[in-house]
């Protein structure tokens, strides 16, 4: 059973993670609970989403 | 055009030649086939995107060496956290990733950062994010394991986040 409540760091990794691969549901609860109360990293999570949907619209 | 796509990509100047000379061939082969002229650009990304796949393909074993000789980094990235894992400073807001996107300024800067990752960061993080290729897959033809192809494509992401953050959205916060 992994840990609910993760730091900024662990955060930051799942939410890179999360766009390779499924999360195991305690990763997403836990990732889901950080996000709720850590505005940063919520804005990091629209900048990756932000990254992916730029890079696909590099060579136009 | 192509040639700098191939270059940010395959991040080895003769293979993207090879990747480039085989898709004009390609491209003069199916040239008969051809009609809408404007969308010549997209149809020959098209035949590159390919290409370049080929190239890994057939340079796995070099690509993997490379890969797998990627140091460790204790670099930057480490100081975006204090000792007990909370982030130091704030990122800031892209905002809407239209208005952005419309800039040409934009995918310069965006280029400029993905040039400065290290070869085996920038191939990995554009065959996930441009050539949208399974990470699965990808770990396989770099040889990886899945472990490492994540936190390499984590490397990648969280070293271009900083490298926006500072050449490009503060830039224009000053504006």
């Amino acid at each position: 059973m992994a840990r609910l409540i993760i730091d900024c760091r662990q955060a930051h990794w799942l939410l890179s993670r999360e766009r390779d691969a499924p999360l195991r549901w305690s990763e997403r609860l836990a990732l889901r609970l950080h996000l709720r109360v850590c505005d940063w990293c919520s804005i990091v999570q629209r900048n990756f989403a932000f990254l992916s949907q730029a890079v696909r619209r590099l060579d136009h | 055009m192509l040639l700098r796509i191939a270059r940010l990509q395959l991040r080895n100047d003769a293979w993207a030649e090879d990747a480039v000379s085989e898709t004009i061939v390609a491209a003069l082969e199916g040239l008969a086939a051809f009609n809408a002229k404007s969308q010549i650009r997209t149809w020959l990304v098209g035949i590159l995107k390919h290409k370049i796949i080929d190239q890994f393909r057939r340079r796995s074993r070099e690509v993997a060496i490379e890969a797998q000789r990627q140091a460790p980094e204790v670099d930057t990235l480490e100081q975006l956290f204090d000792d007990s894992g909370h982030r130091v400073s704030a990122p800031l807001d892209w905002g809407d990733p239209e208005s952005q996107l419309a800039r040409n300024e934009f995918f310069m800067v965006l280029q400029a950062c993905i040039d400065q990752l290290p070869a085996p960061l920038a191939r990995i993080f554009l065959l996930r994010e441009w050539l949208e290729l399974e990470t699965a897959q990808i770990c396989k033809e770099m040889q990886v394991t899945s472990t490492n192809c994540f936190v390499m494509l984590y490397r990648a992401r969280l070293r271009l986040r900083e490298c926006l953050d500072m050449n490009w959205f503060a830039v224009q916060d000053r504006r």
